[in-house]
């Protein structure tokens, strides 16, 4: 018998396949008044995709919650259709990395049966994610893009390493937390205000955010950076429910940044035009006046798909994704995207909060709190909320270590949520049981 | 661990919301604001290649209008075309499909594509027979006079304004250097590159409207405000005070003294020194009706506001605040004879010019007389506003008084228009590197009037108060004499 949860997800997947093919279609109806001659072909693939990535979860994960895979195959439709309009060449290598994505998303689903397996291997985790971090610094393998390391090139292959080192690190956290977080929610020593636990289970965990932070400054990569500090703050705070660990984070982050602020000439660049982009609005404010003016210019309904003109952003396929969104779907399509955010959201925090074992609920949290806290670092910088640090949006932005990672974090998620709610049901066969005695 | 988790669902909610209210601000209500900025293209993009109405002068010169283009690339099939040249760029401005627009193709940006006349019966029939629609714009200004102002000017760098003072219409207003907006419209987009690029590195800014983005020391021109100022505290009627005549003037809390040009002696009640033109008398007018009574009616006359001209991006002429004036009485006696904290586009002193001819009142001022359909049909008029209130009738009668004088007997006698009551005030406003700016400002008839102008020529060789008379009022007569004519 097919699981209902799978019965609701196969629902939402057709959804989310309509939504891509119309938005496509509409998008070459803006811009050359035709229909797609690809539309066959295409409908193909992404019917194609979807099933596999359906499927997988019917076969490895039936009762896994049936929102969140939809949710991401909608936004990653949703960013195909915008990154095809904004360049061909793009599109194609997207596609490719999608696939390869929901590949990864079988793969880690298969390979993963129980996620609790996962905390034994902690510490490898941790060098993994050390290793993966620093790999843009080896010279030779790294390579500096926009100012930012964070890339390598493995012969034709380039990726970013950080975007895999976010999910290895959240493993790591989990797994070393939730050991201690007994001894780190006991207080030994005072700091002023601040009551810390004794530096011998402390001390590891500053020295791996340190080595991030470190890490991140030499790669001039902030929006990374920014999204570690968070996952640390959060992963120790749930753990502990100690406000001094959000209250140390804080400070030490307020420090971090005040360093690169003073250390680093595109900080301060980023910091001015965030405040007063107005003042070189053909130079250092330019991107961001131009996705305010296409925020703008989108107002409530959007121009209409192919009809905008979002190639005037700088970057609008990959960190400025959202802004494309925004002029040609408007306010209505933006709030889409946010609201498709926020269903993650609550759907990852579901299960975490229904999660069997304390790592799983750790690191449901945590890899939760990934895809939200990026999501809104690189929105909030594109609407000017706070100061834009690049960082990609996930499921959305073109990128293929980007969906890679967030598809197998996704599929983390949907093992933990099987693992869960199969427990409930033997639980609840069980006292079915008890009552029929 | 479950209450963190939750509590971390807020905190995440809260964050989706102020980005949400922050998607609500720029995309609805700043969105207008954005829309407009000069520099977003996108309105130009979305019209550039689309059929364009004309923009005609007052007496239906063609100033700017759309023609078919045979573009190498395919792309374009009409351009913009100005065949007056750089007479009406900076009032005109051009419509670029890189740089975006200026002038009136922006300002009436969608009366030109047709799409206000959407609204209208007879467009909604054409709309529905598929028939291109377009708007012509209208303009006040007159070519006649336009060329007249660049004539005057005759090459110097300087700012002509003249303007109908009973409706706020502007007659001309021409700035030197100005620019043809041809070259920059064109569809080769290299080029018009090329041509922008030119002009903003030239050191002349030709590109810069001075007529109303420039501000200047007002020099004593600005002893009309200051003289209203006097005249609508109470405490200056044209009998008295009877300022003692001086050559020079230490206002308190300083040492250093204000003097007359060419340290002459004057002083005596208000029209007397008007005539003069006393610098010392009106710095102790300043500082005696004090800071709040000077900040008001310079206030009143649209200082530290942007006069609301049917034109981009104008800038306000500033004055220091009435607590600032009030608490430095050496700033607001320099301030009063125009000096210091004060500056002033030749558009603002035009109307103040313009206020005090109007009893009072100034008109808001504008270059839209009205716009057609492509059939020339008038689809909508401009609707003359009043803008302010500067001063009193019985202020504004006394004060033309006095500028009669000044043009009778005193600085101004070149602003005289022949058999006409002309009424002025000259100024010269030094730059501190031996040359000065040379003001006037005036209207006439007095009695009656209808057209005040300012004139400002910059950079002028020397400093006294008779280079304001010598070199600006000549101009500033010739143009209220073609304008009288121009508007009967």
């Amino acid at each position: 018998m097919i699981a209902a949860r799978r019965r609701t997800e196969l629902g939402l997947m057709v959804m989310a396949a309509l939504i891509t093919a119309i938005a496509y279609t509409l998008a070459s109806l803006g811009s050359t008044a035709s229909i797609p001659a690809d539309i066959g072909p295409i409908l193909a693939v992404i019917v194609g995709l979807l099933a596999a990535a359906h499927l997988a979860t019917r076969r490895l994960a039936p009762q896994a919650d049936p929102v969140l895979l939809p949710v991401a195959a909608a936004l990653n439709g949703l960013g195909y259709v915008m990154i095809a309009r904004l360049d061909e060449d793009l599109a194609a290598l997207q596609a490719t990395w999608t696939a390869v994505g929901i590949g990864a998303f079988v793969a880690t689903l298969l390979v993963v049966r129980d996620a609790r397996t996962l905390a034994q291997y902690r510490y490898s985790f941790l060098a993994l994610g050390i290793a993966l971090l620093l790999a843009p610094l080896v010279p030779g393998l790294g390579t500096e893009i926009n100012g930012a390391r964070i890339w390598v090139h493995l012969g034709p292959l380039s990726f970013q390493p950080g975007e895999l080192a976010k999910i290895v690190i959240a493993l790591f956290l989990a797994a070393y937390v939730v050991d201690r977080r007994e001894l780190l929610a006991m207080t030994r020593r005072r700091l002023g205000p601040i009551s810390l636990p004794d530096l011998r289970h402390f001390g590891p965990l500053l020295g791996a955010w340190g080595l991030a932070m470190v890490v991140m400054m030499a790669e001039k990569d902030l929006g990374s950076s920014l999204l570690f500090f968070a996952l640390f703050a959060v992963v120790l705070w749930v753990a502990t429910d100690r406000a001094a660990y959000l209250l140390l984070s804080l400070l030490l982050f307020a420090a971090g940044a005040y360093v690169a602020w003073r250390i680093f000439d595109h900080v301060q660049v980023r910091i001015d035009t965030w405040l007063n982009p107005w003042t070189d609005v053909s130079g250092k404010g330019f991107q961001i006046v131009q996705a305010t003016f296409a925020l703008a210019w989108g107002g409530l309904t959007g121009t209409g798909l192919g009809v905008g003109h979002p190639d005037r952003i700088p970057a609008a396929s990959t960190d400025f994704i959202f802004a494309a969104i925004g002029e040609e779907m408007g306010l209505l399509g933006a709030t889409a995207v946010l609201v498709a955010f926020v269903l993650f959201i609550g759907g990852g925090l579901r299960i975490a909060l229904r999660a069997r074992s304390p790592f799983e609920q750790l690191l449901a949290a945590g890899l939760t709190a990934i895809v939200g806290i990026q999501a809104f670092i690189i929105v909030g910088g594109v609407t000017r909320l706070v100061p834009l640090t690049g960082i990609t949006l996930p499921f959305v932005s073109y990128g293929g270590s980007s969906l890679v990672a967030n598809y197998i974090l996704l599929a983390l998620l949907l093992r933990m949520s099987d693992r869960a709610n199969q427990a409930d049901q033997a639980d609840r066969a069980d006292a079915t049981q008890l009552v029929e005695r | 661990m479950a209450r963190q988790i939750r509590r971390l669902g807020v905190v995440l909610l809260v964050l989706y919301g102020a980005v949400f209210v922050q998607l609500n601000l720029t995309q609805l209500v700043r969105a207008d604001g954005y829309d407009d900025n000069p520099a977003n293209t996108r309105a130009v993009q979305r019209d550039y290649n689309e059929p364009r109405g004309q923009i005609v002068s007052r007496e239906g010169v063609v100033l700017a209008r759309s023609v078919a283009v045979d573009d190498p690339t395919g792309q374009f099939e009409r351009q913009r075309e100005y065949p007056t040249g750089d007479l009406f760029g900076q009032i005109t401005g051009y419509f670029s499909f890189t740089a975006g627009s200026d002038g009136v193709e922006k300002t009436y940006n969608d009366d030109l594509a047709g799409r206000t006349q959407r609204d209208t019966p007879e467009g909604l029939k054409d709309a529905l027979l598929g028939e291109t629609q377009t708007g012509d714009v209208v303009l006040t200004l007159s070519a006649e006079l336009q060329q007249l102002a660049k004539d005057q000017l005759a090459g110097r760098r300087g700012t002509v304004v003249a303007i109908d003072t009973r409706d706020g219409s502007i007659l001309a207003m021409y700035s030197n250097p100005s620019y043809d907006p041809g070259p920059l419209s064109q569809v080769d987009q290299r080029a018009a590159d090329t041509a922008r690029q030119a002009l903003l590195d030239d050191p002349a800014k030709p590109l810069l409207a001075r007529s109303y983005r420039e501000t200047y020391f007002p020099g004593s021109t600005f002893k009309v405000v200051t003289g209203s100022a006097g005249l609508t505290s109470g405490a200056v009627t044209p009998d008295d005070p009877s300022y003692p005549s001086s050559g020079s003037y230490t206002p308190p809390q300083t040492t250093s003294a204000i003097s007359n040009f060419g340290r002459s002696v004057c002083g005596g009640t208000l029209f007397e020194i008007l005539v003069v033109s006393c610098n010392t008398a009106f710095a102790q007018m300043g500082v005696d009706i004090g800071g709040e009574a000077l900040s008001a009616t310079a206030e009143a006359f649209g200082f530290n506001d942007v006069p609301p001209l049917d034109l981009p991006n104008g800038a306000s002429s500033p004055i220091a605040s009435a607590a600032t004036l009030e608490a430095d009485p050496p700033v607001r006696a320099q301030t009063s004879i125009g000096q210091n904290s004060v500056r002033a586009t030749p558009l603002q002193m035009a109307l103040v010019a313009a206020g005090v001819a109007n009893d009072g009142t100034i008109m808001t001022p504008h270059v839209m007389a009205e716009v057609r359909d492509d059939e020339g049909t008038t689809v909508r008029t401009y609707e003359p506003t009043q803008w302010r209130q500067a001063v009193s009738s019985e202020v504004a009668a006394t004060m033309t008084e006095a500028m009669v004088q000044v043009v009778e007997r005193g600085t101004a006698t070149r602003l005289q228009v022949p058999g006409v009551a002309t009424a002025g005030k000259t100024g010269t406003a030094e730059r501190g590197d031996g040359t000065s700016e040379a003001w006037v400002v005036g209207f006439a008839p007095a009695d009656n009037p209808r057209v005040a102008v300012a004139v400002i020529i910059e950079g002028e060789p020397g400093a006294s108060e008779a280079t304001g008379g010598r070199v600006a009022a000549p101009v500033g007569g010739a143009m209220l004499e073609a304008a009288l004519r121009v508007v009967p």
